[in-house]
């Protein structure tokens, strides 16, 4: 038998297409492989079938996991498909296939001992972590116009998840999450809905100035940070530790 | 309400005062209570709890930890703030705290406000003003983050109440582990003056889960639950004596958490011992890892530590001590052990054991899927086998393992400073230029 490679875009819906796709083949799935993007080193001998994103049959999947393997996982698979590993696309579609084969689809995210699985797993607990992060370490601006403003730079693809945590938590606020190695901003109008906007090319100056209190409440914020520190227990150590490097150069205390 | 509004002096400077005197209290957390914003203000909470930031010392800041006030009519010897120290003194009002508040909240610095008080006039004076503060902030701008109060011993029972309908968590400082030592070092505070709020926030808590079954939208008491803390190292008690108190406040008081605080030296006072080493960090750390053991891990005090061993094992975690005087127990089978046989096994955490438990459904576990899973194996793999076997050739013997955990390093939080004590030398000036101004 030949291998079969499937091309799909990296999104949910190219990726889920890819998975509909697998299946349509009604081949054994063992030689067939979903891979998202481009392949710089072609294999000899395998096919490779490029897959177009489709809204209708990424829904059909979306659909299944959801009724056979259960919301849970189906947020897991969300959270690994957040991420920018290039095996994830193959992971997942194995995660599924592991998981309608099982009983109880809904058990499929502990069954770590299966490879793709356990991938999927790792892959999600990443994305996890990261949205946790940004929660905690996330500053917003206040711009002139009252917008409050947040730059972030991800290694996973994490905005749609933070989204529905700000919104809940400021939902009388103008304010935008900009994540600028991937130039998506989330935005959120006063009172109303969330929603994505992308701009690559988005120059921050367009933003405006700061308000006229923005750096006073930046200085005191600082100035809390420093005093809170015990002296005597000094662990700088420590607090790299908790918190990297990667995380600082978007916090207000460090940056003064 | 009169009392001493600092007027001339800015906010910034009010901050700073009043957060260097919050400092040494370490509940700095902000979890136990899940709750949706209503849309009308600002503001969630997470169960987990949300850390904002780290400071120097490595400890998260999750809340606004501020005093009120630290003017204070009683003189505890352990304190920074006691009423015979010659400190800088400020006050905030309700509304700057407010101001404050939603300013670093809207931001995301913070999770919400943690107000504590030095004890201004009376003590119910200062928990009314803890309460307006609160009240102002839940009722005029409509704050739904996390707050955090304490309770002040003392006060009227009817302020105490009320606030707790505003509050997530109120705490009482426990302060010092016995009634011998508070007598001592706290001479204005009484054992029963700290047990009795404590005492009603839990009544309170258990009369409002009875409430909420009979009527859903009941308001909430406290949801997330009451929280204390000891200062370790101050007086002469040892870990046994803290641990059968932490383990009583759990059981009998119905605490949420007990926070041990290392012992920093602020004052010089005859009664304080020296501590040329510094704060007692490493028995702290294995305070918490013990505390760990009680609240997740199914042990009870009495396991861990006995009258014969009344203290904590300075080069081996709590976990590895106990299981090395329970060889007889090892090795246990991974892959049919129960849960509550797994949380026990060194190097097995809450979270890798409920995996263990998943993964061995689908198959027999293998020592490559430990590791996948979680398990610190070179901790554990003298205390387990995988189908039989064990991974490697080695003896179930308590020196030999002894050496061998050893060897393999624990990971502590903190440099070595913890642990041994710095020599002194004859012209060190170790905090001796701190005399006369403490603090500094």
């Amino acid at each position: 038998m030949e291998e079969k490679y499937l091309i799909c875009e990296d999104s949910l819906e190219g990726i889920f297409t890819g998975i509909y796709e697998a299946y349509a083949l009604r081949e054994d799935h063992r030689n067939i492989h979903l891979q998202v993007g481009e392949e710089d080193n072609l294999r000899l001998f395998a096919v490779y079938i490029r897959v177009a994103a489709d809204s209708g049959k990424a829904a059909k999947v979306a659909g299944t996991i959801c009724r056979r393997l259960g919301e849970g996982v189906y947020l897991d698979i969300c959270r690994a498909l957040a991420s920018e590993d290039k095996g994830k696309g193959d992971a997942i579609y194995k995660t599924v296939l592991c998981g309608l084969k099982m009983k109880n689809g809904s058990r499929v995210m502990g069954n770590l001992t299966d490879r793709n699985v356990h991938k999927v797993f790792e892959l999600a607990r990443r994305t996890r972590n990261e949205v946790h992060h940004w929660k905690e370490f996330l500053r917003f601006q206040e711009l002139e116009s009252g917008i409050l403003y947040s730059k972030i730079g991800p290694e996973n693809n994490v905005v749609t998840f933070l989204a529905p945590h700000f919104a809940d938590r400021l939902p009388l606020y103008d304010f935008i999450i900009y994540d600028e190695k991937r130039g998506i901003f989330v935005v959120h109008p006063k009172s109303k809905e969330w929603y994505l906007v992308t701009d690559r090319d988005f120059d921050e100056r367009k933003a405006g100035d700061y308000s006229e209190r923005e750096m006073e409440y930046q200085e005191l914020f600082t100035f809390f940070c420093h005093k809170i520190a015990i002296k005597e227990r000094e662990n700088l150590k420590l607090q790299r530790n908790m918190l990297p490097l990667r995380f600082q150069e978007y916090m207000v205390e460090f940056g003064l | 309400m009169f009392y001493k509004v600092t007027e001339e002096m800015g906010i910034k400077e009010k901050l700073g005062i009043l957060t260097d005197a919050a400092k040494y209290d370490v509940a700095c957390t902000s979890s136990g209570v899940d709750r949706r914003g209503d849309g009308t203000g600002i503001g969630n909470t997470e169960k987990g709890g949300i850390c904002h930031s780290f400071s120097a010392d490595g400890r998260c800041i999750s809340l606004l930890k501020i005093l009120f006030t630290n003017e204070c009519i009683y003189d505890c010897k352990y304190c920074i703030n006691r009423k015979s120290n010659d400190v800088p003194r400020a006050s905030f009002t309700p509304d700057e705290v407010c101001e404050l508040t939603m300013g670093f909240y809207k931001r995301n610095y913070i999770e919400g406000l943690f107000l504590s008080s030095g004890i201004l006039y009376h003590p119910d004076f200062t928990m009314e003003l803890i309460y307006q503060t609160i009240y102002k902030l839940r009722t005029e701008h409509r704050f739904q983050g996390y707050i955090h109060v304490k309770a002040i011993p003392g006060a009227d029972p009817a302020l105490i109440q009320k606030t707790g309908y505003l509050a997530d968590r109120m705490s009482v400082n426990l302060e010092l582990p016995t009634a011998e030592s508070l007598r001592r070092l706290a001479p204005n505070k009484h054992r029963k003056n700290i047990l009795a709020p404590m005492r009603q926030i839990q009544n309170g808590i258990q009369a409002n889960k009875n409430e909420l079954i009979l009527y859903r939208k009941a308001p909430l008491f406290v949801p997330a639950g009451q929280s204390t803390q000891m200062i370790v190292g101050a007086t002469g008690e040892n870990d046994y004596q803290l641990m059968m108190v932490a383990e009583s406040l759990y059981q009998k008081f119905g605490l949420k958490r007990v926070f041990y605080s290392a012992f920093v030296k602020v004052n010089e006072d005859k009664d304080l011992p020296a501590l040329p080493g510094g704060p007692p960090l490493l028995r702290e750390h294995r305070l918490y890892q013990a505390d760990w053991l009680l609240r997740y891990y199914g042990f009870q005090a009495r396991e861990l530590l006995s009258e014969e061993r009344p203290n904590f094992n300075v080069l081996l975690d709590p976990k590895a001590d106990w299981a090395l005087r329970h060889l007889e127990l090892f090795p246990v089978e991974v892959n049919r052990a129960d849960y509550q046989l797994l949380l026990r096994i060194p190097g097995v955490g809450v979270k890798s054991a409920q995996r263990i438990v998943r993964a061995r459904r689908n198959g027999m576990l293998k020592f490559e899927d430990l590791k996948k899973i979680g398990v610190v194996l070179k901790r554990a793999l003298y205390f387990i086998t995988c189908g039989g076997k064990m991974m490697y050739h080695t003896k179930v013997e308590e020196d030999y393992i002894t050496r061998n955990l050893l060897s393999a390093k624990e990971k502590l939080p903190f440099d070595k400073d913890g642990i041994t004590y710095r020599q002194l030398s004859l012209f060190d000036d170790v905090n001796f230029q701190q005399f006369g101004q403490p603090g500094s």
